[in-house]
C-alpha cells in the first residue's frame, strides 16, 4: 500500500505545483496582454457610474499610459478630464510602482494648484468608480497565490479559470476567480468574493476589438453585487505605440495639458 | 329565543361552542405579526411615499447608533482597536448596509499636510504611540465632520452609525451587534439606541408583554370576581365568556388573513372587561333571584329582565367600535371592526353559553347559596343623597364638568417612541447617554431641491445651507447638522493649508464642483450619496435632535419655517422635511387626531342609536351623559397630571365608548322597565339605585377598575397607561352612573317621563 501511496503523493504534489506554475504563468501573460499592451497607449474613456436606482454620473477623460521597462514593471498614467463640465481641465497623474505605493498628483484648475494625493491604498476606488486602482493598473503577480481551477467555455471562448488569493489582507475581498481567454489572454470575467465568501464584485469584458494587433477590451463593466452600484467603461480612439514622450508625465504638463495628446 | 333554546338543550349549546372554539383555535398557527408602528399609516400616505423616495434617493436607511464610552477618554489604543474591530464585524451582519456604516474607522476625512492631500478615515490604522494618538485626537475633535457626530466633543465617547435595510430587522441586528461588543467590554461601556431600534424593540417586547400581561390581567379579573361571587363555578362561566370571545375574535382575525398589528394585539385587553360585564349582570341578578330551586325558571326571569339591556349595551358598543372603520388608519379600521365582532360574540355567548352552563351546574355546587340581598350601605347612602339633593348635585356636577373641560384643554399632544419604554429600560438608558455624547440619535433630513441639474453646486445654495446649519445648531433642540457644505468647507480649508480664513464656502460653482469631484475621486463611488443626489439637483441636510419628542421636532420644523421666511431661499430652491422623527409627527397628527375624530364620530353614532333604542331624545341624552363625564374627567385628569396625549392614550379613547355607555344603559333601561311594570316612580328609583342594578354596576366598576391594575407592572409604558386609564374610566363611569344619573333623572323627570316611559 505504502509503495503505491508515496509515488502517488509525489505525483500529486508535482501535478499541483505544475498547475500552480501554470496558473502564475497564465496570470503573467494575462497581465501583459490586458494592462501592458504596447509601449504606450492613448485612449478616450467614457465612464458611466450607475447607482443601484439607475441614476447616472458621466465622466469623460483621455488616458495616456506609458510602460517604463518590461511588462509587470513601472507605468506612468496621465489623465485629462473633459467632463463633467465644471471639472474640465482637471488633470491627474499616477506613477505606478509594482513594489511600493503609487505616487499620485492632481491639478485643481479653480485654484491653479497641484496637490499630491496620498496613495496608501491601491484597493481604493479609481476616480470614484467601482474600479480600484489595481483593477486599472494591476496587482503584482506575486502578491497573490494563483491556482488553476479548471478550463471552461465562456462566450464561445476557451478559458482558464484561475483563483487568485491575496497573500496579505491588503484588499477588500478574500479572493477572485478569473476567466482568462486561452487565445487572447484577456480576462473575460472576474468574480470577487468577500471575506464571508459571498459574491462581492463582478467584472465583465463586454466587447473586445483588436487595435494595431493588440486585442483590447473596449467595453467593460464592474458591478458591486452588494450595493448594486456599477461602472461601465467604454474605450474609443484607442491607439498604441504612438511615441508618448516620458517628459509628458510631469507637474509642468499637469498644469498645462498637452493639447496634442489629449484632444 | 336564544335563552329558551339554551335552557332546553344546554349540552348541545356547550358542544357547539367548543366546536367553534376548536375551529378558530386551529387558525392561530397562521398568525402574521407586524410590529412596525409606521404601518399604522397606509403605504400610499404621501408622507410615507416621500420618506421612501428620500431614502432611496440619498441611499439613506434607518440608523441604529452604538455608543462607546470610556471615562478617561476613547483615545487609547485598546479602545480604538475595539472600535475598529466592532465596525468591521458589524459591517458583516446580515441586514446591515455595510457601505453606509459610519465610524471613525470607515468614514472619510479630508486632511492635508505638506502639500499632500489625503482622503481617508481618521482611524484607518490604530495608532500606537502617544504622538499618533494625540494627532488623531486633534484631527477629529476640531473637525466639524466628526465632532458631535462620530466622537463626543469631550473625547470620552465615540459612536458608530449602523444603517439597517429596514426597520423591522433592527431588533434582530441589534442582537447581533450585542454579541459583537459584549465580549469586548472592559473600561468601555456600550450603549445602543436609535429610533428604528426603539420602534422595532417595542414591537418585539409588546408581544412578549401581551403574552404575560393579558393572562395576568385575566387572572386578576377572575380573582376579583371570585371575591365578589365567592363561588368558583359561577366565576368560571363568566371568565369563559371573556376568554372565548377573545379566542373567537383573534381566531377569526388570523383566519381571515389579517396581520396582528400593535393595535389589534390590544384586542384581548380591550375585549375582556367588556365581555365580562354582561355576565356580572347576569350573575348578580341570578344571586338575587335564586332560591335553590326551579333553576330554569329563575334563569328565564333573569334573562327576561336583562336580555334587552344586554343587547342594547352590546349593540351600542359594537356600533361605536365598528364606526372606527371610517378612520383613515388601516389598523384602526381592523381593530374597530374586530372589537365590534368580539363584543357581539361576547353577547352571543352571554345569552347562549352562559345560561346553558348555569343550567347544567350541579345543585351541589350551588348549595348554601341563599338569596342574597343585594344591598350596600354605601350605595344606599349615595342613592339617598343623590335623590334628596339632586339639584345641588347637578350643579356641582356641572361645575366639575367645566373644570374637567379645562383639564382637557391643557392636554398636550406629544409622543416619543423611546418613551414607550420605562425609564430604567436599556433603550431609555442608552438613549439618554447617546444623546449626551453625540449630537442626537434622532436623525431627520431637510431636503433642498433645485430645478436644474447642478443647482446644488451654486455657491449661494451651499452658502445658504451653511448659514441655516449655523442657525439650527444654535437652537437648543438641535445637536448636530451635517451637509455637503461641511465637505466643501473642509476641502477648502485643507487645500489652503488649514488656514481658518478659508473655512468657508468658495465663491464660484466650478470650485465647488472641483472640490466635490476631488473628494469623490478619492473615495467610494457612493460616499457622498447621503448628502447630495447624483446630478446635484438635491442636497440633504442631516439634522440630529437630542430629543425624540414629536413636540420638539415640531418646534424645529417651525424654527426652520421662520428662518426661511426671514431669509428667503435661493431662487429655484425648495425644501422638504423627511426622516423618522418627521414621519412621526405627521404620523401623530394623522393617528392621534384621526383617532380622536373617529371616537367623536362613534360618540354621535352611539347617541343616535340610543335615541332609537329608547325612542326618546332626552333619555338618550341622559344615558350618554355618564359617558361624556367619564371621558372628560379621565382626559381632564391626564391634562392636569401633565401627561402627554400620546398614541396609547389615543388608542384608549376608543375604549371609553365600550365601557362608559354600558353602565348608563343598564341603569336607564332597567329603571324604565321596572317603572313600566310597577308604575311607581319612587319605588322604581329606589330599586334601581339601591338594589341589584346598582350593585351590579358597582361590581362591574370594581372588576374593570381593579382587574387591569396588573398592567401597571408592565415594562412598557403604554400598558401602564392603559391599566390606569381603565381604572379611572371605570371609576368615573361607575360614580356618575350611580350617583349623578339618579340626580339627573330626578331633576329632569318632568321632561323624561312626559311621553310615558
Amino acid at each position: 500500500m505504502k509503495r503505491f501511496l508515496v509515488p502517488f503523493i509525489i505525483l500529486f504534489i508535482l501535478i499541483t505545483s505544475v498547475y500552480a506554475q501554470d496558473a502564475r504563468e497564465i496570470m503573467t501573460k494575462s497581465q501583459k496582454a490586458f494592462l501592458y499592451a504596447g509601449e504606450d497607449l492613448k485612449v478616450r474613456v467614457t465612464m458611466r457610474l450607475i447607482s443601484s436606482t439607475g441614476k447616472v454620473r458621466l465622466r469623460e477623460l483621455t488616458m495616456l499610459r506609458k510602460n517604463i521597462g518590461p511588462a509587470g514593471g513601472k507605468q506612468k498614467y496621465y489623465i485629462y478630464f473633459h467632463a463633467p463640465a465644471d471639472v474640465k481641465g482637471m488633470t491627474f497623474m499616477v506613477y505606478k510602482y509594482p513594489e511600493r505605493d503609487d505616487d499620485r498628483w492632481l491639478f485643481i484648475p479653480a485654484l491653479n494648484m497641484v496637490r499630491r494625493i496620498a496613495a496608501r491604498d491601491k484597493a481604493s476606488s479609481f476616480v470614484g468608480s467601482d474600479f480600484t486602482y489595481e483593477d486599472v493598473s494591476g496587482r503584482d503577480i506575486d502578491d497573490d497565490l494563483h491556482e488553476l481551477l479548471k478550463e471552461d467555455m465562456l462566450n464561445g471562448e476557451k478559458c482558464f479559470v484561475i483563483k487568485s488569493t491575496p497573500r496579505k489582507a491588503d484588499v477588500d475581498y478574500a479572493y477572485r476567480v478569473s476567466w482568462i481567454s486561452e487565445e487572447s489572454f484577456l480576462p473575460l470575467k472576474v468574480e470577487y468574493y468577500d471575506l464571508s465568501g459571498r459574491p462581492y464584485k463582478l467584472f465583465t469584458a463586454d466587447e473586445i476589438e483588436t487595435v494595431k494587433g493588440f486585442p483590447t477590451v473596449v467595453k467593460r463593466t464592474m458591478k458591486n453585487l452588494q450595493s448594486g452600484h456599477r461602472t461601465e467603461v467604454v474605450f474609443t480612439e484607442v491607439d498604441y505605440n504612438i511615441g508618448l514622450p516620458e517628459a509628458l508625465f510631469s507637474e509642468r504638463f499637469l498644469r498645462r495639458a498637452p493639447q496634442k495628446w489629449i484632444k | 329565543m336564544f335563552i329558551g333554546f339554551s335552557l332546553r338543550y344546554p349540552k348541545t349549546v356547550i358542544v357547539l361552542t367548543l366546536v367553534v372554539t376548536a375551529f378558530l383555535l386551529i387558525q392561530f398557527p397562521k398568525i402574521k405579526i407586524d410590529t412596525d408602528p409606521e404601518n399604522m399609516l397606509s403605504e400610499d400616505e404621501p408622507v410615507r411615499v416621500f420618506h421612501r423616495e428620500v431614502k432611496k434617493e440619498f441611499g439613506i436607511h434607518e440608523m441604529i447608533v452604538l455608543g462607546i464610552v470610556r471615562d478617561d477618554g476613547i483615545f487609547h489604543s485598546d479602545t480604538l482597536k475595539k472600535i475598529s474591530e466592532i465596525t468591521r464585524k458589524v459591517m458583516r451582519i446580515k441586514g446591515v448596509i455595510a457601505d453606509d456604516v459610519m465610524s471613525l474607522s470607515v468614514t472619510n476625512n479630508v486632511i492635508g499636510s505638506g502639500g499632500l492631500l489625503e482622503v481617508r478615515p481618521p482611524l484607518q490604522r490604530v495608532p500606537e504611540t502617544e504622538e499618533e494618538l494625540e494627532a488623531l485626537k486633534k484631527e477629529v475633535l476640531g473637525n466639524p465632520l466628526f465632532k458631535d457626530r462620530l466622537v463626543s466633543s469631550d473625547g470620552k465617547g465615540a459612536a458608530i452609525y449602523i444603517p439597517v435595510e429596514s426597520k423591522d430587522v433592527a431588533h434582530e441586528v441589534a442582537q447581533e451587534i450585542k454579541k459583537i461588543y459584549e465580549p469586548l467590554k472592559g473600561k468601555e461601556k456600550f450603549y445602543m439606541g436609535g429610533l428604528p431600534l426603539a420602534e422595532d424593540t417595542f414591537g418585539a417586547e409588546m408581544f412578549k408583554q401581551m403574552a404575560i400581561v393579558a393572562p395576568l390581567a385575566g387572572g386578576f379579573l377572575m380573582l376579583i370576581l371570585l371575591i365578589i361571587f365567592r363561588r368558583i363555578m359561577l366565576v368560571v362561566p363568566s371568565m369563559a365568556v371573556a376568554m372565548l370571545s377573545v379566542l373567537w375574535t383573534m381566531g377569526a382575525m388570523i383566519g381571515l388573513g389579517f396581520t396582528v398589528h400593535i393595535m389589534s394585539s390590544m384586542i384581548p385587553v380591550f375585549l375582556m372587561p367588556i365581555a365580562v360585564c354582561d355576565s356580572v349582570h347576569v350573575l348578580s341578578d341570578f344571586y338575587e333571584k335564586y332560591r335553590g330551586r326551579d333553576r330554569e325558571g329563575v334563569l328565564r326571569d333573569v334573562f327576561r329582565e336583562l336580555f334587552r339591556p344586554m343587547l342594547y349595551t352590546s349593540l351600542t358598543t359594537a356600533v361605536g367600535f365598528a364606526n372606527l372603520a371610517w378612520a383613515k388608519i388601516p389598523p384602526v379600521r381592523v381593530f374597530g371592526l374586530f372589537v365590534a365582532l368580539g363584543v357581539m360574540v361576547a353577547w352571543l355567548l352571554s345569552v347562549t353559553f352562559l345560561p346553558a352552563f348555569l343550567r347544567l351546574l350541579s345543585e351541589k355546587r350551588l348549595k348554601g347559596l341563599k338569596k342574597e340581598e343585594s344591598r350596600s350601605r354605601v350605595l344606599s347612602a349615595m342613592a339617598d343623597l343623590s335623590l334628596t339633593k339632586s339639584k345641588a348635585i347637578v350643579v356641582v356636577g356641572t361645575i366639575l364638568l367645566v373644570v374637567a373641560i379645562y383639564g382637557v384643554s391643557t392636554l398636550r399632544v406629544n409622543d416619543n417612541p423611546v418613551k414607550w419604554f420605562k425609564k430604567d429600560h436599556p433603550i431609555r438608558v442608552a438613549d439618554t447617554v447617546l444623546n449626551r455624547i453625540i449630537g442626537g440619535t434622532y436623525i431627520s433630513y431637510l431636503v433642498f431641491e433645485g430645478k436644474n441639474t447642478g443647482d446644488i453646486k451654486r455657491p449661494e445654495v451651499v452658502e445658504y445651507i451653511d448659514r441655516l446649519q449655523r442657525y439650527l445648531e444654535s437652537h437648543h433642540l438641535v445637536g448636530k447638522t451635517t451637509s455637503v457644505a461641511d465637505v466643501v468647507k473642509r476641502i477648502n480649508y485643507v487645500l489652503h493649508d488649514e488656514d481658518p480664513a478659508y473655512e468657508k464656502v468658495p465663491a464660484d460653482s466650478s470650485t465647488i464642483g472641483q472640490y466635490l469631484f476631488l473628494f469623490l475621486m478619492s473615495s467610494k463611488p457612493d460616499e457622498l450619496d447621503n448628502l447630495v443626489d447624483y446630478d446635484y439637483k438635491k442636497a440633504n441636510l442631516w439634522v440630529q435632535l437630542r430629543s425624540g419628542d414629536n413636540r420638539d421636532m415640531t418646534e424645529v420644523v417651525r424654527a426652520v419655517e421662520e428662518y426661511v421666511r426671514k431669509t428667503p431661499l435661493p431662487e429655484g430652491i425648495s425644501i422638504k422635511w423627511s426622516g423618522l422623527p418627521y414621519l412621526n409627527i405627521i404620523w401623530q397628527k394623522l393617528m392621534v387626531k384621526g383617532m380622536l375624530k373617529a371616537t367623536i364620530g362613534s360618540y354621535w353614532v352611539v347617541f343616535i342609536l340610543l335615541m332609537f333604542l329608547f325612542r326618546s331624545f332626552w333619555w338618550a341624552l341622559v344615558a350618554i351623559l355618564p359617558l361624556s363625564f367619564s371621558i372628560l374627567f379621565s382626559y381632564g385628569l391626564i391634562g392636569f397630571g401633565g401627561k402627554d396625549y400620546d398614541m396609547p392614550i389615543a388608542v384608549c379613547s376608543t375604549l371609553t365608548l365600550g365601557l362608559g355607555i354600558d353602565f348608563a344603559i343598564h341603569f336607564c333601561q332597567r329603571f324604565r322597565s321596572y317603572l313600566s311594570q310597577s308604575g311607581d316612580l319612587k319605588k322604581a328609583m329606589l330599586w334601581v339605585t339601591k338594589g341589584e342594578p346598582s350593585v351590579a354596576i358597582a361590581r362591574n366598576a370594581v372588576v374593570v377598575g381593579l382587574g387591569f391594575l396588573p398592567l401597571v407592572l408592565a415594562t412598557l409604558t403604554p400598558y401602564v397607561t392603559v391599566g390606569l386609564f381603565f381604572g379611572s374610566l371605570a371609576f368615573f363611569a361607575g360614580i356618575t352612573t350611580i350617583f349623578f344619573l339618579p340626580a339627573l333623572i330626578e331633576t329632569f323627570r318632568g321632561r323624561l317621563l312626559k311621553g310615558g316611559y
